[in-house]
């Protein structure tokens, strides 16, 4: 009787402790599980359905060299907020959102398709983006994307009009690690970030190969 | 008989305090500096797999050893120290002496930033005189009002001391 009582007496500190830990502990976390840009790869995903932290772990095991951390965030991590995923390495996007977040995208402001990652071995073909012909892309891939590893079949392999990769066949109805990701309806397409720190080295293109490469 | 005067805080109680307000200090410090080793343990073994798990962990050590030093410090190691420097102000005080009937009331005053009191009756006559005294020691006062003692030493209000008769031998 005397415990309860002296508990209510302090009530109000326990509950500002509680409150203080939760927040600092938030903090320090928030920090511990945080890289630089350039030590870490972020993917943003437009999805409602997500396992971030499996795919964020399945992407870590063979992470490229000087990368120590992948995250991966669905687009309401940041509220939809643009300016908050500017530095997103990766963006893996439904076709009707393209236009929206265009200004996110490497290549998607010029309009010159396949982009950068055509230029990196990535794309299959290009597409005009009406996405009609779906299915299996053609195999039109250089050298540079044998040397890269890159399958230009995969997820149809094929790029649209803004530089995106089509990571999701919705006809197919198969695409890159679905098991992770719950795409829903429509073509999904894997897009650099403009304002990626690992355009130049080659690291984002990598997680985005390992990306399409998952079941 | 002969009367003697019974202290309420003999040497031994001052020291049994002093030791009590030391070790329960130490375990304060030691439990605060473990859970701290801990959650830093779980922020250095973070990974992206565990992230969620840890810091849950964390915050649940934390609160919960927070709550710990926080109850046992107000409540145990404050009232002791506040105790103690009350004791050691009735020791070194000038006393009055107050006869009479001995009452000790259940009315507690919680003095604030200082220690919990009884209101104490001395009724002499159709006098009678309000006194205090800590609330740890108001059933020690009790019992020797039962047995017969008729007179309480007091310093600012306080009872410090208590007379009993004891037979001569």
């Amino acid at each position: 009787m005397r415990f309860i009582k002296n508990v209510f007496s302090q009530l109000h500190s326990f509950i500002l402790w509680l409150m203080f830990s939760a927040v600092f502990w938030g903090w320090i976390f928030t920090i511990v599980t945080d890289a630089p840009a350039e030590e870490k790869v972020t993917v943003y995903c437009y999805v409602s359905e997500i396992r971030d932290k499996d795919l964020a772990v399945a992407l870590e095991e063979n992470r490229p060299e000087g990368i120590r951390m992948i995250k991966v965030h669905p687009f309401d991590y940041v509220m939809m907020n643009i300016e908050r995923m500017e530095d997103g390495d990766i963006f893996i996007l439904p076709e009707s959102q393209i236009e929206t977040y265009s200004e996110l995208l490497a290549g998607a402001d010029s309009g010159a398709a396949a982009g950068n990652m055509d230029s990196a071995g990535m794309a299959g073909d290009t597409d005009s983006g009406s996405m009609s012909d779906g299915g299996a892309g053609s195999s039109s891939t250089d050298g540079s994307a044998e040397s890269s590893g890159m399958d230009s079949s995969m997820a149809g392999g094929r790029v649209n009009s803004s530089g995106g990769f089509r990571i999701y066949d919705a006809a197919a109805g198969c695409g890159g690690a679905a098991q992770y990701i719950g795409y829903k309806g429509e073509d999904y397409y894997l897009f650099l970030g403009a304002r990626s720190a690992h355009l130049e080295d080659g690291k984002a293109l990598e997680i985005a190969r390992r990306l399409m490469d998952m079941e | 008989m002969k009367t003697q005067i019974v202290e309420l805080y003999s040497d031994s109680d001052m020291s049994r305090l002093e030791r009590k307000v030391s070790v329960w200090t130490k375990v304060l410090c030691i439990v605060a500096a473990a859970a701290l080793a801990a959650c830093v343990i779980m922020a250095a073994l973070t990974n992206t797999a565990n992230a969620g798990r840890m810091e849950l962990g964390a915050v649940v050590t934390s609160t919960a050893a927070g709550w710990f030093v926080i109850y046992c410090g107000i409540f145990v190691v404050s009232r002791d120290k506040r105790e103690l420097a009350h004791a050691k102000m009735l020791r070194q005080e000038m006393r009055e002496r107050v006869e009479g009937t001995i009452t000790v009331t259940r009315e507690r005053l919680a003095i604030h930033k200082s220690i919990t009191a009884l209101r104490v009756d001395v009724a002499d006559g159709d006098r009678t005189k309000r006194v205090l005294i800590t609330e740890q020691k108001g059933d020690a006062l009790a019992k020797a009002a039962a047995d017969g003692a008729a007179a309480v030493y007091t310093a600012h209000g306080y009872v410090a001391a208590y007379e009993v008769m004891v037979c001569d031998s």
